[in-house]
């Protein structure tokens, strides 16, 4: 049985990699409107008299050289379909490197996705990551580092937004951030405090391969 | 290098995230074709490895029809693997020469040295030291004298090929024309020549009767002491004493690319593209695309609908647009926005037509794209008084004007962009005045539209630039004005358009003198444009790049400098693209100078035939059984 039931919002799951890594959140947003069109979806669209949209939310923003392997997005549609044979279409009218793994039906709540969204799984790969890693962060230390947003300056206790690590290794590293609106986990703060410790090479930081593998959301088991 | 292998690489990522949109590198769009498994199985005799290079950022190339077209025609052929390349922005090339790398394609990675062909499409003169920096990123010698038989022969093509004689001692062919079907087949006899291990110059030699394709060492300029040429010579027996271009005769039958590339990124018109039509027969006397495109040839209305329909399954774009040197005189316009309508609206495309005519948007069209989309309306007026607009051969009247802005006005549209060129042969002060006076007069005209039934707020926009004489244009003998009279015109509209419902935009008075100079120039500034580019001029054409001091320098090297080229030119002279044909006869050009000296205009193509001389084709407008033309017509 794979017809959805129940209200016609759905939230997909996509991975992204290779070229398509490197799309900023506002195109992969377009990319994502097109391939719907292409694929035909009955994608929903605002009332707004002036800009009407096709309605869809991504639950987490996704960054410039970022990869995924399972992100949420949820679309409002405007009726009922045969979700399977639907994504095989909409797989097809992607360009290559963004795929849909996963889909299931959106919870039952008001809440938009984006306030769903409490954490992330990342795997970050550069040479010597896993020493210079467990050696800033190890013995729950307290990271701190300046972050300046439209000309003012804060300081961000990086530590308190990494939830939990999985794993270590010489040049890769798996943990589970904060994600959302609250104690988001920026990457590339987290690499900056790597590199200001002096352990890790701002070559490599540069160079580093980073994947999102999972988005955490309220609704989930 | 492939995918895999190049997002694996750290140096690639490190790279990629100290540049702004590096997607613009990375390539991996929809329809983006990666041929590399069975282009490199062929020998290497066999294969023609073509890279198609646009001398601006993505952005801009990306929205160019002729990348699409000419990308989509040359991959038809499975020995030809045609990749692009577009000018890396400010960031990327300091950190490709930072660390040594060369520039590279989108598809494969492969550097531009590698390929077998490189072909640059130019469609502004300030997007000339962006060809040099590409080919020195690309450790190629700039000059094609220079290059040697393991370099890559160096081809351009582009609306302003119709003069690249600054460019020429850079490049090995220039095309003239369309380049459909051209420039394949040229890909076809080079590679003749490669598997029979034939030299550039045999192939040159082959090639060079070929409609459109000039060899420039095939012919030398000489100059007399005053710096004018004397002669153009043909110093290759072989050689046609003139090129002609190359012209698409069944326009109908050209395939409209099926799969287009749909960039990953927000590019400057991010929509697909229909071409309705090529050519015009307007004849604005100013206008070099009017001329050197013609004779127009449309598209039937079938052939549109059906690639309409297609486009919009394949590409998933929220906008169409219509694309045409004037949209308005395409013949089933009205059959053709009636029949896109029900497959736009329900979709939410916009449906986009650019270069409307003012005296064509009335009644059904105008209610029709009020219907679709209420954004800004642009109308080109050209000239503030019926006198100037008489000599540009505008054929419009002011009736037209203000009927076109009632309508706008009436339909719910409250922002209307006036579009006026200023320093046009003969203009007065009195011309430049009746500018300002124009826009008053219809601010008052939306005023005097009872308030129910028009925009609660307007919003005009008077943009103005600069006129630039151009060759293959009844004003290409014409001087450009000085800036400082350039600064007087621009001033005293600036001072008269003070009403806050009106905003006055002004195109760069330095970038225009570059721009004239570049547009009338011979082969001697290709050393400016060297000096120019060794200095740091680079993608000139944005406004934050362009350095007018640089350029100062650089033209001083030449014996009268900036004012040597932007000079009225003597009616017997030789002009640099005297060697180049491109249908419209010289005489035709004297003839219409003199009109517009007279203030006389000349009736379009639609109501008689001028004899321009293009009829030589015998196809579209030019055919006496044309739909499209009526021959009721004479001139006034």
């Amino acid at each position: 049985m794979t017809e959805n039931s129940g209200e016609n919002r759905l939230i997909l799951y996509f991975a992204r990699h290779g070229a398509t890594a490197w799309i900023a959140h506002l195109d992969n947003m377009r990319l994502f409107e097109r391939a719907f069109n292409r694929a035909g979806w009955p994608i929903a669209w605002t009332e707004d008299a002036f800009n009407p949209r096709p309605i869809l939310v991504f639950g987490l923003p996704v960054g410039v050289g970022i990869e995924t392997r399972r992100d949420p997005v949820e679309v409002t549609l405007k009726n009922r379909i045969d979700v399977e044979p639907m994504i095989l279409c909409l797989n097809r009218s992607f360009p290559q490197g963004i795929e849909i793994v996963h889909w299931e039906e959106a919870p039952n709540t008001k809440r938009s996705l984006m306030s769903l969204v409490k954490a992330a799984d990342y795997r970050i790969e550069a040479p010597m990551i896993g020493p210079a890693y467990s050696l800033t962060f190890g013995g729950g230390r307290r990271v701190v580092v300046p972050w300046t947003r439209k000309g003012k300056t804060r300081e961000i206790d990086i530590s308190s937004r990494i939830f939990e690590t999985y794993n270590i290794d010489n040049d890769s590293i798996e943990f589970k951030g904060g994600a959302g609106s609250d104690l988001h986990l920026r990457i590339d703060l987290l690499l900056d405090a790597l590199v200001c410790d002096g352990k890790l090479s701002p070559e490599d930081a540069l160079g580093a391969r980073i994947v999102r593998k999972r988005v955490h959301c309220d609704f989930m088991s | 290098m492939s995918e895999m292998e190049r997002f694996d690489s750290p140096l690639y990522r490190s790279i990629l995230r100290r540049v702004n949109k590096p997607a613009r590198y990375v390539g991996g769009e929809l329809n983006a074709i990666d041929k590399s498994r069975d282009f490199f199985s062929l020998s290497c005799t066999e294969r023609v490895h073509f890279a198609l290079c646009f001398p601006d950022l993505y952005e801009i190339g990306m929205s160019n029809l002729a990348i699409q077209v000419l990308y989509s025609a040359l991959n038809c052929e499975d020995y030809i693997f045609c990749e692009r390349c577009f000018a890396p922005d400010v960031d990327l090339r300091m950190l490709l020469r930072e660390n040594n790398l060369p520039i590279v394609s989108i598809e494969t990675m492969t550097p531009l040295n590698e390929f077998d062909l490189i072909g640059f499409s130019l469609h502004y003169e300030l997007a000339y030291t962006a060809v040099l920096e590409m080919l020195d990123l690309a450790g190629i010698p700039l000059y094609a004298a220079d290059r040697g038989k393991n370099d890559p022969l160096v081809v351009a093509g582009g609306p302003v090929a119709c003069n690249l004689e600054p460019m020429a001692p850079f490049f090995d062919l220039i095309m003239l024309g369309d380049g459909e079907y051209q420039l394949p087949n040229l890909v076809h006899e080079y590679r003749k020549c490669k598997m029979a291990k034939l030299s550039n110059s045999y192939f040159f030699l082959q090639v060079c009767s070929m409609d459109g394709v000039y060899v420039p060492s095939f012919y030398e300029p000489n100059y007399m002491e005053d710096g004018r040429i004397n002669e153009i010579k043909v110093i290759e027996p072989h050689a046609p004493k003139k090129v002609r271009k190359a012209l698409v005769r069944d326009f109908d039958h050209t395939p409209i690319p099926k799969s287009p590339i749909v960039p990953n990124i927000e590019v400057t018109h991010d929509r697909m593209v229909l071409e309705i039509f090529r050519g015009c027969a307007r004849g604005c006397r100013f206008c070099q695309a009017g001329f050197t495109y013609r004779p127009l040839r449309e598209r039937s209305l079938g052939k549109l609908v059906d690639a309409a329909k297609h486009l919009i399954d394949v590409t998933g774009y929220d906008e169409i647009g219509l694309l045409s040197l004037s949209t308005s005189d395409y013949s089933h316009l009205d059959d053709l926005t009636r029949a896109l309508l029900p497959m736009t609206e329900p979709r939410h495309i916009n449906l986009s037509l650019p270069s409307l005519r003012l005296d064509s948007f009335e009644g059904d069209l105008a209610e029709r794209l009020a219907r679709i989309r209420r954004a800004g309306l642009t109308f080109a007026p050209e000239a503030g008084t019926q006198r100037l607009r008489d000599v540009i051969n505008k054929n419009l009247t002011e009736n037209d004007i203000f009927d076109a802005a009632r309508t706008a006005f009436e339909n719910g549209w409250d922002r209307l962009k006036l579009y006026f060129m200023l320093g046009l042969p003969t203009e007065t002060e009195e011309d430049v005045q009746a500018i300002v006076d124009l826009t008053m007069r219809l601010l008052s005209v939306w005023r005097d539209i009872p308030k129910e039934r028009r925009s609660k707020r307007l919003m005009m926009t008077v943009s103005t630039s600069f006129f630039i004489p151009k060759p293959f244009t009844p004003f290409q003998w014409e001087r450009q004005i000085s800036i400082e009279a350039m600064r007087a015109k621009q001033k005293l509209l600036a001072d008269g358009l003070s009403d806050r419902r009106i905003s006055y935009r002004w195109h760069d008075f330095e970038s225009s003198v570059v721009e004239a100079v570049l547009a009338r120039g011979d082969r001697r500034l290709s050393s400016v444009i060297e000096h120019a580019w060794r200095a740091g001029a680079y993608l000139d054409a944005w406004h934050e790049h362009f350095d007018p001091d640089i350029w100062t320098a650089a033209l001083s090297l030449i014996p009268g400098g900036a004012d040597f080229y932007t000079r009225e030119r003597d009616e017997d002279e030789v002009f640099p693209w005297e060697h180049l044909d491109f249908g419209v006869t010289r005489h035709f050009f004297e003839r219409e100078r003199k009109l517009a000296r007279d203030g006389r205009v000349t009736l379009s193509c639609f109501d008689g035939c001028a004899v321009c001389g293009c009829d030589l084709w015998q196809t579209g407008i030019c055919l006496p059984s044309s739909k499209v033309r009526s021959d009721t017509g004479v001139r006034k």
